[in-house]
């Protein structure tokens, strides 16, 4: 099974303050050693009935069409499912755009905030509706943190971590494009870069173009190293829109039950 | 994963009550400065001033000691910079606004907290140690790591997270009995706020129990984490003058300040009671 938290040990989240009566004599010990729902791992992706599918891939990579696609062959079939991106939970939306238009971002709040916008999305939609029996479907995930954050130098034994409550997804699609073909399809389609998207912060470079260039091959060899570690399933992103797509639909049908998201099939108990 | 794996998983960072996992796991220098590993772009050796942490739970006349001190260290000639929870430019307002509505979940608000412990610290705190500044933090990643921890977020979860934070120079902890913080709080207010009482823990409807036993339960977490962070335990029920003395002390001795007679001015005189 995948684990990206590494073995590191424990799922961030116990339960025993909620199911302990009374909570005053809570045992010391196992206020943090009891976890949800498994202790001693990550969430492991049959502790739920659900399924998460996720796509990663550098900016440019095709993955955000291909889960349109595939979001739009499974929702045609009437498939319970829910769709969640990047960065856009709206309680954080503020803060982030403040941060950004400010320039007040560091390595390290860049990632906070991020993991702030995933943990609000997680605990509100993604694990309570994988619990709920939902196909979940998310463009980008914890890896694009892994990926992006540890570009601008913060340690992988901390992004692991910090992410660590994060449910493993059932498939991680990463879309592999070479760079150069991933920067010009970005480039040719956007006059002007933005200053974090470019990774002016990280002062690779004075040009913008150039920069993000920089930056994304960083982010490239980042993902290139979890290919194995995390079980990810690579498609080339160069191949015609309807070639992947293909692709992706049979891998979907071949590793997911996709009957119990069907319409009128009856929700695990 | 199978179970005897975990026995030799890889070394959490931190040990489950938040001090520094051996020195094998961090780098011996690093440990020194940090409870974990480095700041990015951080060089320590830059630091040159001292960071004065004040803990304790509300009412346990925290805000009060840090007035004082700012001014008698400023009369002494010290430069002061002052931090606190929910202070920074990037997320301050935002999590005020967001436990005003009251929507946010124990992880998000957990996370949203470490974003601005860490932008103080990389835009307030660490400047003011570079020049040379003392740094007095109104609470710090104590608190912080006990308000999670109660909440049923793993230790070592909240050890990582904050592995990254600067390791304080002295670090005080006014301890009170909930019983007394109550009263001093409801006195200043008139009021007991939901957060205070830890009423999104649902531990009782009775709001003076509810803050009783919330404040008791990270009492708790501050005595596990008193022993190995040697926190400079004080009794908050003493007189405010009684408690400033001490910390003028501790402090003085850390700065190299000869101890002088303080009394505050008239614009503080108020607090002197």
């Amino acid at each position: 099974m995948t684990n990206y938290a590494q073995n590191l040990d424990l799922n961030p989240i116990a339960d025993s303050v909620e199911t302990q009566e009374p909570v005053l004599k809570t045992p010391r010990g196992e206020a943090g050693k009891t976890t949800l729902p498994q202790p001693g791992r990550p969430v492991p992706s049959r502790a739920y009935p659900g399924a998460l599918i996720v796509v990663e891939g550098t900016d440019g990579s095709g993955k955000s069409t291909q889960l349109y696609l595939l979001k739009r062959w499974l929702e045609i079939g009437g498939y319970r499912l829910h769709f969640t991106e990047w960065n856009s939970s709206p309680l954080v939306k503020s803060a982030t755009r403040r941060g950004k238009q400010k320039r007040l971002l560091t390595p390290t709040t860049f990632s906070l905030l991020h993991a702030s916008d995933f943990a609000d999305r997680c605990e509100r939609q993604i694990m309570p509706l994988l619990q709920g029996d939902y196909l979940v479907l998310a463009d980008r995930y914890v890896y694009t943190a892994f990926a992006r954050d540890a570009a601008r130098g913060c340690s992988h034994r901390w992004l692991r971590n910090l992410y660590r409550f994060a449910p493993v997804p059932d498939i991680t699609f990463y879309f592999r494009a070479p760079l150069d073909v991933a920067v010009h399809r970005i480039l040719s389609g956007r006059p002007k870069l933005k200053y974090y998207e470019a990774g002016m912060d990280l002062g690779l470079s004075y040009e913008r173009a150039e920069s993000f260039r920089l930056f994304q091959g960083r982010i490239l060899e980042e993902y290139d190293k979890m290919v194995d570690t995390d079980n990810f399933v690579v498609l080339d992103g160069t191949l015609p829109v309807n070639k992947l797509q293909k692709q992706m639909r049979d891998i979907v049908a071949s590793k997911i039950d996709l009957k119990r998201f069907a319409p009128g099939a009856p929700e695990a108990e | 994963m199978p179970d005897q794996d975990k026995e030799k998983s890889t070394p959490i960072l931190l040990q489950s009550d938040g001090t520094p996992a051996p020195k094998s796991a961090a780098g011996p220098e690093e440990s020194q400065h940090f409870y974990g590993e480095p700041l990015v772009g951080l060089d320590h050796t830059e630091l040159n001033g001292n960071l004065i942490v004040i803990e304790g739970m509300d009412g346990s006349g925290r805000s009060t000691q840090i007035a004082l001190l700012q001014e008698w260290l400023e009369s002494e000639g010290f430069a002061v910079q002052t931090s606190g929870l929910r202070r920074s430019n990037l997320v301050g307002k935002d999590i005020d606004q967001l436990l005003a509505k009251n929507a946010v979940t124990r992880l998000t608000l957990a996370l949203m907290y470490a974003t601005d412990f860490f932008d103080q610290l990389e835009h307030r705190i660490v400047p003011a140690l570079r020049s040379g500044a003392v740094v007095l933090a109104d609470r710090f990643i104590f608190t912080l790591i006990a308000r999670g921890v109660v909440r049923g977020i793993n230790r070592d979860y909240l050890a990582g997270l904050y592995a990254m934070a600067l390791r304080p120079n002295l670090t005080f902890w006014l301890n009170v009995r909930p019983e007394t913080a109550f009263a001093r709080e409801f006195k200043k207010a008139q009021a007991i706020s939901y957060w205070e009482a830890g009423r999104d823990m649902s531990l009782s409807h009775d709001l003076y129990w509810s803050f009783v036993r919330y404040q008791t339960m990270i009492k708790r977490e501050f005595e596990i984490m008193a022993k190995k962070n040697s926190f400079i335990e004080l009794d908050g029920e003493a007189s405010v003058s009684a408690v400033n003395k001490q910390l003028r002390q501790r402090i003085g001795e850390q700065l190299g300040i000869r101890l002088a007679k303080y009394t505050p001015s008239a614009a503080l005189a108020h607090l002197w009671r």
